[in-house]
């Protein structure tokens, strides 16, 4: 069972050929090649040991039609070169120079195994052994090793791997391998000189249907004397897979898009409460995220000292948490700093900006400079294939989570009394003072608020980004660009801000480049702020102006 | 300019402003003439600081015309250019420049080259100095020319500020409730100072104060929710019926 | 009245004067080891503050007197230092690794094989301070321009200032703009045919910035006690009341942005041959938050207190760094608390409190030292 879970692994992940050697390599039983029971089986092994090419392909095959177990292991020797033959005998060279018997793979007796010499192939052999491999596991009942063996098929472009190839398509019920097989089964046919136009032209249109990059490559690369009526099916089918995949790689682009959207309206979202109750601008904001972020390593720290066993829930845990600490920094920075600067949101800037610093090398003091490991839990790891799109979990994750909060918080402003409060200070500061609303209370509460979903942005940004103490200073000003974008006093202006931002630079980036991609946004951003000086949904009236 | 030309100086013509749907100005209409004083009434919420809004360029009215002077068509200026063109405003609560001299606010007030690099080489001339002593004396601060704005009192702020608007030499001067917030005597005061610079420019009021208004002895207006209500003599306007039920009460 | 020269400017032009004899004189006639004698390191690193003294002199002019908090002003500084940085690198010449005769050697280690178009005309000295000018006015100006104009004001604009700076620093740290990239200009050789490292040279450009930073006062002096300086103090404090006297805010704000950009400029212009380098990280939003706490503490609105804070915060940052490293950041942090909590006037504004109530003159409270008390 180990050796079959070792089998799979390294198949994967090293080669076949290692895989056969950890598997071979420990057996040690004696036997011999025996003619004395001839079958097909056995003339196809005499074959091979003729040292002629032609035999060899025909032992091939024939080893092939004989479907006998051991068939797949002297192939694949085959393929690797260490299968040896001399005195009528066939071996395979194990790991150590050990040689087995190839039959029973039984060692051999070191005399015996001096003598032997490996079966040498051609590219013609090669090709066999490649299709003789590719069909003999495309029945295979594990999925992964049939995905291989249509690969070593359209890799070989053998015809004789056709009968099994049809066979293994006729019952393949997983999408995945039945595209690579219909890849596979084109590539032979169109590489075949004897298929007739007709079968040609059903190839080429087949895969005009997969319309993926193999396709693409395969269509570029017709065998040479292709018909012009093929050269052309082949071009057009060549044309409407690009457009295929461009679309693909469009609507890829857009979710990666979304998903930066999210990482910045999860990062923005925070700093639109404080800017618009309070109309200051919280540099330590990105301090808070960051501050998040490592609560989650703290958690993960003491599950992994103390209860393992709650290490996928590391992240619920950290979410109540990271929100509690964060706010609570925030409550302490309004209580005692920016309160004193009410009314000077330039001061209230710089003197953020030094409690960034200072939180900043606390925490560099803390726990080091360098970027710490936080895990991603079993359950967010891995992808979701979605036609040519390819979804990571954890960025779902991280949009769902984003929108959530942000649904959270559009109904904590509109169905609580803190939320209606907040909305009036909002508004008209004195208008709301005169009524009765404690403002000041407000504000500390509402600048707990903002550092708090700054925290749970951070607990969400610490499974894609590096945790270090600069995480914040990552963030900030792409979020200062979501909020003076999208205007504040208005929670969905910040939802279009984030989306559009993350959505423009990502279409961007293929285009002009990371780097570049940024500048040019920063640029339209600097150029739309003069059309709209408050932003995309900003508030009106006499309250707003003063 | 393609604005028509009209004999008055001041023409506002059908003016609408809407805020969010709102409509603070609705299809307003007023005609100042040249060396005219009006007295503007109405509850609050009017339009009255509104219009003084369109007249000087900060609200951009939906439709409608506003023309100075002529031919100067002022929906399409902005409000420093309009203030060159010759009208002043004085603001309902009163702004100074407070870390500024007394003096200083009346220098700024002065009308002179406005561009930025004629005020970086202009001088302080001996023509400039007998205007600015002359203002000082006519809003009664000569004594206190050196003092930093910030520590006058309000009354004595809002006659800055009316200096200041003189040493503009507008040609219409609008003035947003000058009396408030001040005693029984300087609103006296105010009244003979407004009713002093009305003979040589055309001056806009709009007040609260029913005594002050009578004070001025001129044509009043009467806006309510965005139109004029009434227009002629106090008499008139405060007999009219719809005037009493809306504004004064009875 | 206001006078060009007042008894502030008196004192700062004195102050400067002596430490452009005094400091090379320590350095060159006082005997090594005796307690007069400065080291030969320390020379550019004086020269280096004055420089940023220079900085924060044009970060004062745009936010203690027009009140604009601009969080970009290193990237005028860095400009200019550029702008300088190119003039000294085509003054290698063929002394570079490459031995090229033209090209710097980061164009020859990325294969190019001709100077960009930008680069010509940077071996001529008055055409690289033509642009040590023109370059950070320029951008000063087009940026003003858009940013004035539709009245983009407070917090708003500070914001906008600091992504200006930092989408700079995202373009000059890629290779194919051109300016070297990651490692920026360095190893320079000569400046106008002196080497950069002689003792000299260095004394030469310690008191030429000595000489920029003084002439930067007066103009600023010359500046904020001009009519224009009193608009621009009032557009400070009532923004919409000086449009409706009929100024043009956004020219004024323009003409005093680009100005002190341009100082700036010059400012980083004079910073790159005394430190040998100049790197996109100069551009770092941080770096113009920095130059902003010295104006801070050293007072806004004062001129003289933006040299003094300029001084005194950089002096305490290398003896920090030296000493106890790894407080650097709290100490500068705990700065920019305690100073707008606590001394939102700066040292000046303090000073001038305390020496007021001693003397308790009433008519001091008038005039230049006025201006002072912003907010
Ligand atoms: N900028 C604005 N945004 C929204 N509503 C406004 C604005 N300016 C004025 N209003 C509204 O227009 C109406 C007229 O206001 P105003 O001209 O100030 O009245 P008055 O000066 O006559 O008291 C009021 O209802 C006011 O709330
Ligand atoms: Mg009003």
């Amino acid at each position: 069972m180990a050796a079959l879970i070792l089998n799979f692994w390294a198949h994967r992940m090293i080669s076949f050929r290692n895989a056969l050697r950890a598997l071979l390599g420990p057996l040690v039983v004696v036997g011999a090649l025996s003619s004395a029971h001839a079958g097909p089986y056995d003339d196809a092994l005499i074959k091979l040991t003729t040292d002629n090419y032609a035999d060899t392909d025909a032992g091939v095959a024939a080893l092939v039609e004989s479907g006998n177990p051991r068939a797949e292991a002297i192939i694949e020797a085959l393929r690797a070169g260490t299968l040896l033959y001399g005195d009528g005998k066939l071996a395979i060279r194990g790991p150590a120079g050990v040689a087995v018997d190839a039959t029973t793979a039984t060692p051999l007796v070191a005399s015996d195994a001096g003598s032997l010499k490996p079966v040498r192939v051609n590219n013609r052999v090669r090709r066999a052994v490649e299709a003789a491999l590719g069909s003999m596991t495309l029945l295979s009942p594990d999925q992964r090793r049939r995905l291989d063996a249509a690969a070593a098929v359209l890799r070989s472009r053998d015809a004789a791997a056709l009968p099994s190839l049809d066979k293994a398509l006729a019952q393949e019920k997983v999408e995945r391998v039945k595209i690579a097989m219909l890849e596979a089964r084109a590539a032979i046919i169109l590489n075949q000189p004897d298929s007739s136009p007709g079968d040609r032209l059903a190839a080429v249109a087949t895969l005009g249907n997969l319309g993926n990059q193999n396709a693409l490559a395969l269509l570029a690369n017709l065998p040479a004397g292709a018909s012009p009526e093929l050269t052309a099916a082949a071009r057009q089918a060549s044309e409407t897979i690009a457009a295929n995949l461009a679309l693909w790689n469009a609507a890829q682009n857009v979710w990666y898009g979304i998903s930066l959207g999210s990482v910045l309206l999860l990062a923005a979202i925070g700093l639109a409460i404080t800017f618009g109750t309070m109309g200051v601008i919280n540099m330590a904001h990105g301090e808070m995220v960051m501050i998040g972020a490592y609560t989650t390593f703290m958690v993960q720290e003491v599950i992994r000292n103390h209860a393992p066993g709650l290490f996928g829930a590391s992240l619920f845990i950290a979410l109540p948490l990271a929100f509690l600490i964060a706010g609570a920094i925030g409550i302490a920075i309004e209580r005692l700093v920016i309160r004193f600067l009410y009314g000077r949101p330039l001061e209230t800037l710089l003197a953020t900006w030094g409690l960034s610093l200072i939180l900043q090398q606390g925490v560099r003091t803390m726990f080091g400079p360098s970027n710490r490991e936080v895990g991603t839990p079993e359950w967010m790891s891995g992808a979701l294939q979605l036609g040519g799109l390819s979804l990571t979990y954890n960025r779902i994750a991280i949009v769902i989570f984003a929108f959530a909060v942000f649904a959270t918080l559009l109904l904590v402003l509109r169905y609580t009394s803190l939320g209606l409060y907040m909305r009036a200070v909002t508004q008209n500061r004195r208008m709301a003072g005169s009524v009765g609303i404690r403002t000041s209370r407000i504000d500390a509460l509402a600048f707990g608020l903002g550092s708090g979903v700054a925290g749970i942005a951070g607990v969400a940004l610490s499974q894609i980004d590096n945790v270090s103490p600069n995480l914040g200073q990552s963030y900030i000003i792409d979020s200062f660009m979501v909020v003076v974008f999208g205007g504040v006093g208005n929670l969905w202006g910040t939802l279009v801000g984030a989306m559009t931002l993350g959505v423009a630079n990502k279409l961007l980036e293929p285009f002009a480049g990371a780097v570049l991609g940024k500048i040019l946004l920063l640029v339209a951003i600097i150029l739309f702020i003069q059309r709209r000086p408050r932003g995309l949904f900003a508030l009106k009236g006499r309250a707003a102006e003063a | 300019m393609s604005a028509p030309t009209t004999p008055t100086l001041l023409y506002l013509d059908n003016v609408t402003v809407t805020f969010d749907g709102f409509r603070a100005l609705n299809a307003l209409s007023l005609a100042i003439d040249h060396h005219e004083m009006r007295a503007i009434i109405g509850p609050n919420g009017a339009g009255k600081t509104t219009m003084m809004d369109v007249i000087t360029g900060k609200a951009k009215p939906d439709d409608g015309q506003a023309v100075f002077d002529g031919s100067h068509d002022l929906t399409a200026l902005d409000e420093a250019t309009i203030a060159e063109l010759g009208i002043g405003r004085k603001f309902q609560t009163p702004t100074v420049f407070e870390h500024h001299t007394v003096e200083d606010n009346i220098l700024l007030a002065l009308k002179a080259d406005r561009r930025p690099f004629s005020a970086l080489l202009s001088r302080r001339d001996k023509v400039e100095r007998e205007r600015i002593d002359a203002l000082l004396e006519r809003v009664r601060l000569n004594r206190h020319r050196h003092r930093l704005a910030a520590e006058l009192s309000h009354g004595q702020k809002q006659w800055l500020e009316i200096g200041m608007l003189l040493a503009q030499e507008p040609k219409l001067l609008l003035v947003d409730e000058p009396a408030a917030g001040m005693t029984d005597q300087e609103t006296a005061d105010t009244a003979d100072l407004l009713r002093d610079i009305a003979k040589t420019r055309a001056v806009v009021v709009v007040e609260h104060d029913m005594t002050f208004v009578r004070d001025l002895g001129v044509k009043v207006t009467c806006l309510h929710e965005g139109s004029v209500l009434a227009e002629g003599p106090l008499d008139v306007v405060s007999a009219n019926e719809r005037v009493i039920e809306v504004y004064l009460g009875r | 009245m206001s006078t060009i020269i007042n008894r502030q400017a008196v004192v700062v032009l004195v102050l400067l004067a002596l430490a452009a004899i005094v400091i090379p004189a320590m350095n060159l006639a006082a005997a090594p080891g005796s307690v007069f004698h400065l080291s030969d390191h320390l020379v550019p690193l004086f020269g280096k503050y004055l420089c940023f003294a220079l900085l924060a002199l044009s970060v004062d002019l745009v936010w203690g007197f027009c009140g604009i908090l601009s969080l970009g002003h290193g990237a005028f500084f860095a400009l200019g230092g550029y702008a300088m940085g190119m003039y000294l690198m085509r003054q290698v010449g063929s002394r570079g690794v490459y031995a090229d005769p033209v090209l710097p050697d980061f164009m020859v280690f990325l294969n190019w094989k001709e100077l960009p178009w930008f680069w010509e005309g940077f071996n001529h000295f008055p055409y690289a301070l033509l642009m040590i000018l023109a370059v950070p006015g320029a951008l000063a100006f087009v940026f003003g321009w858009f940013a004035f104009r539709s009245r983009v004001t407070g917090v708003y604009l500070s914001i906008m200032t600091q992504a200006m700076t930092f989408a700079l620093m995202l373009a000059f740290f890629r290779n194919d703009m051109g300016f070297g990239g990651n490692n920026g200009l360095t190893d320079f050789k000569d400046i106008l045919g002196f080497s950069v490292q002689a003792k000299s040279t260095r004394i030469a450009l310690f008191v030429l910035s000595v000489a920029a930073l003084a002439a930067g006062y007066v103009l600023c002096r010359w500046v904020v006690s001009s009519k224009l300086g009193k608009v621009v103090v009032a557009i400070r404090d009532a923004e919409s009341r000086t449009r409706f006297l009929g100024y043009h805010v956004e020219q004024y704000k323009l003409v005093v942005f680009t100005l002190s950009a341009m100082l700036a400029g010059v400012a980083g212009a004079l910073y790159v041959p005394q430190v040998g380098i100049i790197n996109p990280g100069e551009f770092a939003p941080a770096n113009s938050i920095e130059a902003v706490i010295w104006v801070a503490v050293g007072g806004r609105g004062t001129l003289a207190g933006a040299i003094l804070g300029a001084l005194v915060v950089n002096a305490g940052k290398t003896w920090f760094t030296g000493a106890v490293p790894e407080y650097w950041l709290f100490a500068l942090g705990g700065l920019f608390v305690l100073v707008t909590l606590f001394m939102p006037t700066g040292i000046l504004g303090a000073a001038d409190k305390v020496w007021k109530r001693l003397r308790s003159r009433p008519e001091d409270t008038r005039g230049e030292l006025a201006s002072q008390a912003a907010e």
